[in-house]
């Protein structure tokens, strides 16, 4: 991944993402140990400590625990927790703009439905 | 703890008042970006943090104590700029051992490597480097010094890119390996800004901005639409920079926005994006709301 210095979202922010995709993934499996700030700050060239910051959003979020003198490491449940938290709040987020966009159209109801399931449809008939 | 303090801090030159009432602190073990206009007042405080300057009034304390005609502050510090002066008969390998001798924490074996890296033959006078080539020798010095507190002013000057990127990126790598208070000054914010744990602005003599650099990265929003509707939302003090594309289409800088203030701006069409924080520190450090335009406004 290639961080993006100019986007909205912040550095740190953008690292626990990476993170949390990566533990989707499985490219990191639950109960092992995550990468180190140090080890995140060498890979994308930023401060240890903006990398710290994006390993304790991850803590905060229960995906990963710390383990004293050794680390930081995936939580048993940390799958479950990323796509309960991106559910509330990401998609709701997202779904909240997108009805504010359609409310400012005079989009109704019915008709933003229909947009979202052939939409949907669209992405299956791709996959 | 805090390596450098600095309280009610003034200095002047003549009836020139550079620094007015400077109050700042930097914690050990961090990365420090200083960052101001030409005439600011940088130079001046990092060279009277490294006592080469004594300050009209005011108090610095670096490592607890005065460091002006201080060995220990001198031992455990190493000041940076791109003009080193160095004795005229002294040849870069000569340079490099009485560095040795001097700086305990020296890596006389890292600062070969770094040598070779950049392609130096340490057998020629400092004085006959070209300018890219004696800040980078400098730069190294500054590196391999490993001093608890390294002063960096300006150091990439004359410095190619690819020189400045591999600078920056050795800079952290043997920050992590050996942690030590870092100040760099710089006009390149946007090249250093990802290696920074701080940054502090210095405008007109007086410390504007001291925070965290993530948080610096939030500091401002930018917003581009109807200036009638952004006035509705926003009040004039908090616009830092405010420049019009059309007559009534404006591109303005405000913080501290609130998430309601900013879903009503949303609402009445106003886009909004983030704010790079070089253009964000250019805004802070112009004279006017309008930077440069003004000058050429007819009023």
């Amino acid at each position: 991944m290639v961080l993006n210095h100019d986007s909205i979202k912040p550095i740190y922010v953008q690292i626990a993402e990476w993170l949390e995709t990566e533990i989707l993934n499985d490219h990191i499996s639950t109960g092992e140990k995550m990468y180190s700030q140090y080890q995140l700050a060498d890979m994308f060239n930023i401060n240890p400590a903006t990398a710290a910051k994006g390993l304790n959003i991850l803590v905060d979020y229960d995906v990963l625990y710390k383990k004293r003198g050794l680390g930081m490491f995936v939580k048993d449940e940390a799958k479950e927790n990323i796509l309960i938290r991106r559910k509330n709040e990401n998609l709701k987020q997202m779904v909240r703009e997108l009805v504010q966009e359609a409310d400012y159209l005079s989009v109704e109801d019915e008709e933003l439905m229909e947009m979202l399931k052939q939409i949907r449809q669209e992405r299956r008939g791709q996959s | 703890m805090s390596v450098v303090t600095c309280q009610n801090v003034s200095k002047q030159f003549g009836s020139n008042s550079v620094l007015k009432d400077l109050n700042v602190t930097i914690q050990e073990n961090s990365i420090t970006g200083l960052i101001g206009r030409n005439g600011a007042g940088k130079t001046t405080l990092l060279q009277m943090l490294a006592g080469m300057l004594a300050p009209t009034s005011g108090n610095i304390r670096v490592f607890e104590e005065n460091p002006i005609d201080n060995l220990k502050v001198s031992a455990n510090t190493i000041f940076v700029d791109d003009d080193l002066v160095f004795s005229p008969e002294m040849k870069l390998y000569e340079i490099l051992s009485s560095a040795e001798m001097f700086y305990d924490n020296w890596d006389s074996e890292f600062a070969n490597r770094l040598i070779r890296y950049f392609g130096f033959q340490t057998g020629v006078f400092h004085d006959n480097l070209s300018k890219g080539k004696a800040s980078t020798f400098n730069a190294i010095l500054g590196l391999a010094a490993r001093t608890p507190l390294t002063i960096f002013d300006e150091p990439t000057t004359g410095m190619d890119y690819s020189v400045r990127q591999d600078f920056y990126r050795a800079l952290l790598k043997d920050y992590m390996n050996h942690p030590r208070t870092i100040i760099i000054s710089s006009h390149l914010l946007n090249e250093l800004e990802s290696i920074l744990e701080d940054i502090m602005i210095i405008k007109d003599g007086t410390c504007i901005v001291h925070e965290p650099m993530e948080d610096f990265k939030t500091y401002a929003i930018a917003l581009s639409g109807d200036y009638e509707k952004i006035e509705k939302v926003v009040n004039e003090s908090r616009i830092i920079h405010r420049r019009f594309i059309s007559s009534n289409h404006a591109y303005v800088v405000v913080k501290e926005l609130s998430g309601s203030e900013q879903d009503c701006l949303k609402q009445l069409g106003v886009t909004q994006t983030s704010v790079e924080p070089a253009e964000l520190s250019m805004y802070l450090t112009n004279e006017t709301k309008g930077g440069i335009d003004d000058v050429f406004k007819q009023s």
